[in-house]
C-alpha cells in the first residue's frame, strides 16, 4: 500500500486561514488502511479543524466526503455537486489522490492534509516499513523476496556494505540490514551460490531516471 | 619504484593516509607530504570520508602528484553517478593518478550535509567492474574511448564484529577480487596474534593484503574502540600501557610503530591512519624503521 502521515496541525491551519468553506475529502483505499485519511481520519481531521479556527474567532463550515478512490477519476467526479459550495479543498489521499482533484477541479485550490511517504507493508499493529521503490525491473527473484532497493539505505545490488553490524543498519541501528537479510534468507533456502553472483549496475531508466512514467496498455486503451 | 611495481613483485609498500582539507589551504597538506617524500610508497587520499565535505580526493591525488609524491584515491559512489565516477576516473589518469581504492562510502546520514540527497547509482562492485571496462577501452553504455586509462586498484575490506560477518566479509571480498581488485586494504590491526589468523583467510584471496595502522592518540580513544569498533580486538594491555606511559603520546607512536614491524612478517603492506596527526608520520616511520 502507499503510506502516508498527517501534516502537523499548525501546517493545515496556515493553508486554510483564508477560508471559509471547504470540503475535506478522504479515501477509502491505501490511507484509511494505514489510518492517515480514511473516513474515521476525516471526522477527526474535520472536528479539529473546526475547534482550531473557533479559538481563534473564526468559523470554517467544513464538507466531509470520503471516496472509494482518489486517484481514480470516476469516484473524483463525485465531488461535483459539492465542489461549488467549497472555497478550496483540503485532501487526506495520497500525492495521486491530491492531484487528481487538482486536475479535475482546475479552478479550485487543492492543499494535502498528508505527507505522503513510501510502498510499505505493514510490520505490525501501527507500524509500517518500507518494502518496494517502484523501481520498474524487480530484483526480488535475485535477492531471495527481500528488496535491496527498498531496504538497503545505499540500494547496494551487491551488498552488504562496510556498515552492516550484527545485522544492523549503520544508518540507525533500528533498521535491519536488507543484505543480512537477504543472506540469511538464500541460505535458508540453500541458494548461497546465488550470493556469489554479481548483479550488473541497474538500469535505472525504468525507475525515476527517465522521468516520469507511464503505463500504457493497448489492450485496454479505448 | 612505483607502487604497483613494488606490489607486483612482492616488495613491502608502505602507504599513508592524508585527508583533503576542509577548505581552499593546502599548506598544512602539501606540508605533512613533504615531511614523508621518499619514505612512503603512496599517499591514499580518502574522497569526504565519514560524509564529510572536503576538497575532492582528485584534486588532493593531483596535488600529492605536483610534490612528487605517488597517490592513491578513494573513490566511492555515495555522491557521484556513473557519469560523473566514470568522467573524474578518466580525468584522474590523465592528470597522473594512477591507483584507485574503491571504497564503501559512510552514510550521508552521518556526515556534515546530513540534508543532502545520496546517489548510490553504483555499489562497490558495479564500479570496480566499470574501472576494468574503462581500462578495456569501453565505457558503461558500451562506448569505445578514445584512449585508455590504466590504474592499479585496490579494494577495502570492512571490520567484522563476529565469524559471520567476517565469513559474509571474506565473500564479498572474493567478489571484488573477481571483479578486478587488485589489492585489498583491511580494517585497522591492534592484535597481531589475532590478525595473523584472519590473514590466513585473507590469503587465499590471492592479492596483496594491506593492513591499516590506526595510530591510537589517547587512552580515551583506545577505549573509545574497544567499546564501539565492531572486531577491534584493543586489549586491555594495550590501554593499560597507554595509560601508564610517562608520555602518552610517544608511547602510541611507539605501538604504532611496532605493529608495522610485526605486519612487516605476515602482509605486503600497511596503510597508516594517522587522522589529523600527518605531522607525526615521521616519527611512527621511525619507531617502525622506515
Amino acid at each position: 500500500m502507499i503510506t502516508a502521515e498527517r501534516k502537523p496541525m499548525e501546517e493545515l491551519i496556515e493553508c486554510l486561514k483564508p477560508y471559509h468553506r471547504i470540503l475535506l475529502v478522504g479515501c477509502n483505499e491505501c490511507v484509511t488502511v494505514c489510518a492517515a485519511g480514511g473516513r474515521k481520519e476525516v471526522g477527526i481531521l474535520s472536528s479539529a479543524l473546526q475547534m482550531a479556527f473557533k479559538t481563534e474567532g473564526k468559523n470554517l463550515e467544513v464538507k466531509e466526503i470520503t471516496l472509494e478512490r482518489q486517484c481514480d477519476p470516476e469516484y473524483v467526479e463525485e465531488l461535483v455537486t459539492h465542489i461549488d459550495q467549497a472555497e478550496a479543498v483540503m485532501s487526506m489521499a495520497c500525492g495521486c489522490g491530491v492531484q487528481e482533484i487538482a486536475r479535475r477541479f482546475k479552478d479550485k485550490p487543492v492543499y494535502p492534509a498528508v505527507n505522503t511517504t513510501f510502498m510499505g507493508a505493514s510490520e505490525r499493529q501501527g507500524v509500517w516499513a518500507e518494502r518496494c521503490q517502484g523501481c520498474g525491473e524487480c530484483v526480488l527473484g535475485l535477492t531471495g523476496g527481500i528488496c535491496p532497493i527498498a531496504r538497503c539505505s545505499k540500494q547496494l545490488l551487491n551488498g552488504p556494505c562496510g556498515g552492516s553490524t550484527n545485522g544492523k543498519c549503520e544508518v540507525d541501528p533500528d533498521i535491519d540490514c536488507a543484505w543480512q537479510l537477504i543472506w540469511d534468507r538464500l541460505k535458508a533456502l540453500g541458494l548461497e551460490d546465488r550470493y556469489e553472483e554479481n548483479i550488473p549496475a541497474k538500469d535505472w531508466r525504468t525507475g525515476r531516471g527517465g522521468g516520469p512514467r507511464k503505463i500504457i496498455r493497448e489492450d485496454l486503451v479505448k | 619504484m612505483s607502487f604497483r611495481k613494488r606490489l607486483t613483485s612482492g616488495e613491502f609498500v608502505v602507504l599513508a593516509e592524508m585527508n583533503t582539507p576542509k577548505g581552499a589551504d593546502v599548506s598544512e597538506l602539501v606540508n605533512n607530504a613533504r615531511r614523508i617524500k621518499g619514505r612512503v610508497d603512496a599517499v591514499i587520499v580518502p574522497d569526504m570520508e565519514n560524509g564529510i565535505m572536503r576538497m575532492s580526493a582528485l584534486a588532493g591525488g593531483v596535488l600529492m602528484h605536483q610534490q612528487g609524491v605517488e597517490s592513491i584515491i578513494n573513490v566511492n559512489c555515495r555522491d557521484r553517478n556513473r557519469m560523473a565516477l566514470q568522467g573524474d576516473i578518466l580525468g584522474a589518469h590523465v592528470l597522473g593518478i594512477q591507483n584507485l581504492v574503491i571504497v564503501h562510502s559512510e552514510e550521508m546520514a552521518k556526515g556534515d550535509h546530513r540534508d543532502a540527497k545520496p546517489v548510490d547509482d553504483m555499489d562497490e562492485l558495479e564500479l570496480l567492474a566499470a574501472v576494468q571496462s574503462l581500462q578495456e577501452g569501453v565505457d558503461m553504455a558500451g562506448f569505445k574511448l578514445n584512449g585508455n586509462p590504466s590504474f592499479t586498484v585496490g579494494c577495502n575490506i570492512a571490520p567484522s564484529a563476529d565469524d559471520a560477518a567476517f565469513e559474509k566479509e571474506l565473500s564479498l571480498a572474493r567478489k571484488k577480487v573477481e571483479a578486478g581488485a587488485q589489492f585489498m586494504i583491511t580494517p585497522p590491526v591492534y592484535d597481531l596474534n589475532r590478525f595473523s589468523s584472519a590473514m590466513d583467510e585473507f590469503k587465499k584471496l590471492g592479492v596483496p593484503i594491506i593492513p591499516t595502522v590506526f595510530l591510537i592518540k589517547s587512552v580515551g580513544i583506545a577505549r573509545y574502540i574497544a567499546t564501539y569498533e565492531p572486531g577491534a580486538h584493543i586489549s586491555e594491555d594495550l590501554i593499560k600501557r597507554i595509560r601508564k606511559a610517562p608520555d602518552t603520546e610517544t608511547e602510541c607512536l611507539k605501538i604504532a610503530g611496532e605493529i608495522i614491524v610485526g605486519l612487516k612478517e605476515i602482509s605486503q603492506g600497511v596503510q597508516i591512519v594517522t587522522l589529523g596527526w600527518e605531522y607525526r608520520l615521521p616519527a611512527i616511520l621511525d619507531y617502525a624503521g622506515i
